[in-house]
Parts: structure tokens; sequence; C-alpha cells
């Protein structure tokens, strides 16, 4: 991509109106001025963004749906969840993500949706994630404002493609598939949403911009929403890539125990011990597992050495030691 | 003053019965799993309060907290009485902060990290340091 400053004004001789009218030229000028200023500045985040990446991508894997009145969250995440391989179409997706009154959709419920659906929603937040994620072949929705910061008009449309030659990204958007709107324009409408972007990914696959604490915190997300076992298929994936991260190993234990697999939560709470040997949070957790399969001993043991390591959470620790410790004589504090 | 301790009262006195709704299902039975989240943000709590232990132990940091009266072992150990939420929130606000430059630029940095960590320590209670935060001294 190549910085071309904007060249309004260069012959002047074809401009449609009449010359000699002074106060016209001066109103011209300041726009001009102004056009420039704006237009250079926002240009350059996109070449560099650019900089790495092919000069034009383009997926044909998504599909497009033509939005009705309003409908531009629904039509989106639709067309994102197909991508992902979640069967959807705009009309069913409407009531988890429409709001009647706001005419419009949330960012919140859109996240909320592709989590309650089992997809990984993963923030894209400015050209260079946009750019990357679209060569990487995955479609993100974008959040417009095509009207203007004080009368705004919010917009959902999904990137495609762009072109850096052109200087065109590529839109599914409204009622028209692959729409081509200059660079320009759309950072101007993207930008009034904080370049809002969002990712609806299956838990397998990762972002092609992934960072570890981003990546982890998508995942918890699909715990919130109750989709454990789609968050086991998140944790297991962060571990390929992170085998370091305690919460990882954490979240893949209790999404296990979530969907009942108690066997396998033992297992990943017995591979954090080991990796994180300073973390009574590990021990608790595999303490509670093994005292559910009814190995008490060892139950014990690790709520014991939970105890030891102490820290913030050393009140929970104490609690499962001596929940343990009743049940082993007989008595049920708890529920 | 006291008009506005007045109407503030009502106020607490709603505030501490909700938070005890939030804390008191908990302790009823704890014995549980620590849940991830928790986890993450243990993790987050321990390195927010160690990055600020790090900039507390800086020699201008040390200097505008000697101004203050305060030790950096004493302005640590506040630091540490901070929550997890409370210990993040805290780094946010210092990394919001101008990054000094030159001779003086430093110098007002430093009195500005300062003035914000005994702020927020002296807010919730943990310290008093400045006489505009108010509160009932129970001794």
């Amino acid at each position: 991509m190549s910085v071309r400053g904007p060249d309004f004004g260069s012959k002047p001789d074809g401009w449609p109106w009449g010359t000699g009218r002074a106060d016209r030229i001066i109103l011209l000028l300041i726009v001009h001025l102004m056009l420039i200023g704006c237009g250079g500045a926002m240009h350059r985040p996109w070449v560099q963004a650019g900089a790495n990446l092919p000069a034009r991508c383009q997926l044909d894997s998504a599909p497009f749906y033509s939005q009705k009145a309003f409908q531009c969250g629904p039509a989106a995440l639709a067309m994102a969840f197909t991508w992902s391989g979640v069967s959807a179409d705009p009309d069913t997706l409407a009531p988890e993500v429409f709001t009647a009154s706001r005419k419009g959709s949330l960012q919140s419920a859109m996240i909320g949706s592709a989590r309650r659906h089992g997809r990984v929603a993963y923030p894209v937040s400015g050209p260079q994630t946009l750019l990357a994620e679209v060569c990487a072949g995955h479609p993100v929705i974008v959040l417009q404002n095509l009207g203007l910061s004080w009368y705004p008009v919010w917009h959902y449309a999904v990137v495609v493609g762009y072109d850096a030659n052109e200087e065109i990204v590529i839109l599914h958007s409204g009622v028209i598939p692959y729409k081509r709107v200059s660079i320009k324009v759309f950072e101007r409408t993207w930008a009034r949403s904080d370049h809002w972007g969002l990712l609806v990914l299956p838990p397998a696959r990762f972002p092609a911009t992934a960072t570890e604490d981003a990546y982890i915190s998508a995942v918890l997300g699909l715990e919130k929403a109750g989709q454990w076992q789609a968050a086991v298929e998140g944790y297991k994936n962060a571990l390929t890539r992170w085998p370091d991260n305690l919460a990882a190993y954490m979240g893949l234990g209790n999404s296990y125990y979530a969907v009942g697999n108690i066997e396998s939560a033992e297992g990943a709470f017995r591979v954090a011990t080991h990796r994180f040997p300073t973390h009574g949070s590990t021990f608790n957790n595999l303490a509670h597992v093994l005292w559910k399969r009814g190995k008490q001993q060892a139950a014990l043991d690790a709520a014991h050495r939970a105890v030891e390591l102490g820290g913030p959470l050393v009140s929970v620790y104490r609690e499962t030691l001596e929940e343990i410790q009743a049940s082993a004589y007989g008595q049920r504090p708890c529920r | 003053m006291s008009m506005l301790r007045q109407t503030v009262k009502p106020v607490s006195v709603v505030v501490i019965i909700s938070m005890l709704f939030v804390v008191v299902p908990y302790q009823s039975c704890l014995a549980a799993l620590i849940g991830t989240e928790t986890v993450i943000e243990t993790a987050r709590g321990h390195e927010a309060r160690q990055q600020v232990k790090q900039i507390l132990d800086r020699e201008e940091i040390r200097k505008a907290l000697r101004a203050q009266g305060v030790s950096a072992q004493e302005a640590k150990a506040r630091v540490d009485a901070l929550s997890d939420a409370e210990a993040v929130r805290l780094v946010e606000k210092l990394d919001q902060l101008p990054a000094g430059g030159d001779g003086l630029g430093v110098v007002i940095g430093a009195a500005l990290v300062v003035f914000i960590v005994l702020l927020i320590t002296d807010i919730l209670g943990y310290t008093d340091v400045f006489t505009f935060v108010k509160k009932r001294h129970v001794r």
C-alpha cells in the first residue's frame, strides 16, 4: 500500500462550478484543508498494518445473508456462524441479539450469542488485527457508524477481504455482498466504534493474532455461557500453544468436571499440580475431584498440601480440607 | 459537611447490606472448585502488585514518598492490602499518567505516582494521608 495524498484541487479548471465566486472558493479551500488533514493521518495505520501481508486477500467461504430493516446484527452474526460451522440464519438469531427498543443489536449480545453457540468470541481492535485475520481466512464482524458522531447510524458488516492496491476493503454489508468500500471511508466509519471487531471461531481454531491472555479470556467466556464441551476444546487448544498457562489447566479441569467427566478432570488437575507445585489452587481442585471419586486418602493429602502452600485463597483450601475430613468421619457439614 | 454525612449514611447502609448479600452465600459452603476466573484474577492481582512494588522501588519515587512521610516498605505493605481488582485498577491508573521525560518531568511524575498510590489506598481506608478523604476514625 502506498500513502497517496488526496489530490483534490490539483486541476482547478476541471471544477464544475464557475470561478470568480470568492466566498465559494474560500469555503472549498477550508474543506480541502480539512480533507487533507484527516486523509493523511488516518491512512498511516493501514499502510503499517498491510506491511507484512499480501497486497490483496479475499475469502469466499463466508456466505452472504441479506438483512432486513435494522437486522444487520443477526445477519452479520449468521454469516460468521455459518462460516464457522454453526447452521444459523438471521431470523432464528434475531431473538437472541436484537433489542427492539434500541432498534439494533448490542455488542455484548453479539458476543453472548457467539458463546451460547459454542463459538469463541475473540475481539479485533484495529487495522493490524483486522487485515491479518482476513488474510488468515477469518471473516471479521465490524461495527461501523455510517452517520455522524453526534447522529449515529450504527451498522454491523462482515469484512471478507481487502485490496491494498485499490485501497479498498470488501464487505458483506446490508443487502450487498462483496461491497467494495474505500479504505478511507471504511476507516472513518469504523473508527467511530473505536475499531470494534469480532471473530467468531470454532474453539479448536486460533485467531491469527491470538495473544495468550485474550485467548484464555475468550475461552473463559464459553464457561460463562455454560458451553463446557466447547470450553474443554478451547482450553486444550490453548495448551498446545501455551503449555505453561495455569488458567488453561484449571479451566480444562473445571470444564471436564462440569460435563461430568471427573476422570479427565482429575487428570487435568494432576498435571497442573506437577507443573505448578507452588499453587495451592491446583491441589485444592485435585483434592475435590479425588474426594468425589472416593479416593479419600489421596484427597486428604492434596487438601493438606493446598493448605500448606497457602496464598490468597487459603480460606477456601481450609474449607475443602475440613469438608473432606468431616466426610471421612461420616459428617456432612455442607449441602 | 454534617449534612453531607447525613445524606451519605443511608446510602452506605444500603451498600453494606447489598455487599453482605454478595458475600454471605459464598461463605456458607466454600469447599468447592476454584473457578477459572478466580485463578485468572488472582494471577492478575499478583502481577499488578509486583508491578506497583517495582515502581515504588525507584529512587525518585522513594524520595517523593519520603516527602509524604511514608517509607517504601510501608507503601508496599499498603499495596499488599489491596484486593486483586483494586491492585489492577491502581496499575491502570498509573499507566494513564503521562510519561515523565527530563529532570522536572521525572520529579512531577514521581510526585503524581506517589499521590495516586496514597490516594487510592487512602480512599479504600488502608492509609490516612490526605485530610480531604473523609473517614470516621474508630480508635
